[in-house]
């Protein structure tokens, strides 16, 4: 994967005893609930039997239904957090699934240019990396003891991966 | 957008919170319509009491920064008042100070002293 890092010195002064300083950003994903919207639609009057009412439609109208409504829920947006508690996303209007990924798991945050052919779109997972990407662009990256990659997209990623250093030194 | 609170500081988390959502407002990091983390979430990431963020939600919805809507969250509303003309000044004011060789401590000593 060609991503290019970006270093960056960390901004503001580094946290005390007692001292919280964290990030948050979320990212919605309105390109892909149009697409979803654009593609689904058709397809369901293309369905409509010729001989048939539209009434023979109610079923996939309903399924339709239900899975923009979990779509809505789980994928419409991603929320991060990034601080003393690790990196934290969120799916959704609900914030489910959640995954946390603690401090002590992170072995180094930066700031990379993913190219467009490595948005997920929303959630992708392989044996070497997790993406939760909805844009290219400025990307945060995880790279996680033991190898393992985590693509998060946030719209401040030097923010989160200062946020995320501070945290690390404060920790010692 | 960054949050900073101190829980050995004076001042209250309560208002800590809400200074930091008024810091993202003068900056542009919070926009008009902009939806701010749920309470439960910010809460767990600054090691606060979820009521205590709800507390510094409230108060920006009272006096007319925030607005509640439900399902959505609380957002920055439209009728937010319009900072971008401090933060210029202040772009400016910090300018001037390292022209004439001020530092940080003292640009703010210098603005303590004048308000």
């Amino acid at each position: 994967m060609s991503l290019a890092a970006t270093p960056g010195p960390p901004r503001g002064p580094a946290p005390g005893p007692g001292r919280y300083s964290i990030y948050t950003g979320r990212a919605a994903n309105w390109s892909v609930i149009l697409a979803t919207a654009a593609f689904l639609v058709p397809l369901l009057v293309l369905g409509k039997p010729s001989d048939g009412s539209w009434l023979d439609l109610a079923l996939p109208a309903l399924i339709l239904a239900v899975v923009v409504l979990l779509f809505l829920l789980t994928c419409s947006s991603i929320r991060t957090t990034a601080g003393p508690g690790g990196v934290s996303v969120y799916f959704g209007v609900l914030g489910l699934p959640r995954r946390t990924y603690p401090l002590e798991r992170i072995e180094r945050a930066e700031v990379i240019d993913l190219r467009f052919w490595y948005v997920a779109g929303g959630f992708w997972w392989t044996p070497r990396c997790t993406s939760y990407t909805l844009r290219s662009g400025a990307t945060l990256r995880l790279v996680l003891r033991g190898g393992h990659t985590v693509l998060v997209t946030v719209p401040d990623p030097r923010a989160a991966v200062d946020a995320v250093e501070e945290a690390r030194a404060a920790r010692g | 957008m960054r949050w900073s609170v101190d829980h050995s500081a004076r001042e209250s988390l309560q208002h800590q919170i809400a200074g930091c959502v008024r810091h993202g407002m003068a900056s542009g990091e919070l926009p008009a319509g902009e939806q701010l983390p749920p309470a439960a979430e910010l809460a767990t990431a600054l090691s606060v009491d979820r009521n205590t963020v709800l507390a510094a939600y409230r108060q920006l919805r009272d006096e007319g920064l925030l607005e509640f809507r439900r399902g959505r969250g609380a957002r920055v509303t439209a009728s937010a008042p319009d900072l971008s003309p401090v933060t210029e000044a202040a772009q400016a004011l910090v300018t001037v100070a390292r022209t004439h060789g001020l530092g940080r401590a003292e640009l703010v000593r210098l603005i303590e002293e004048l308000t």
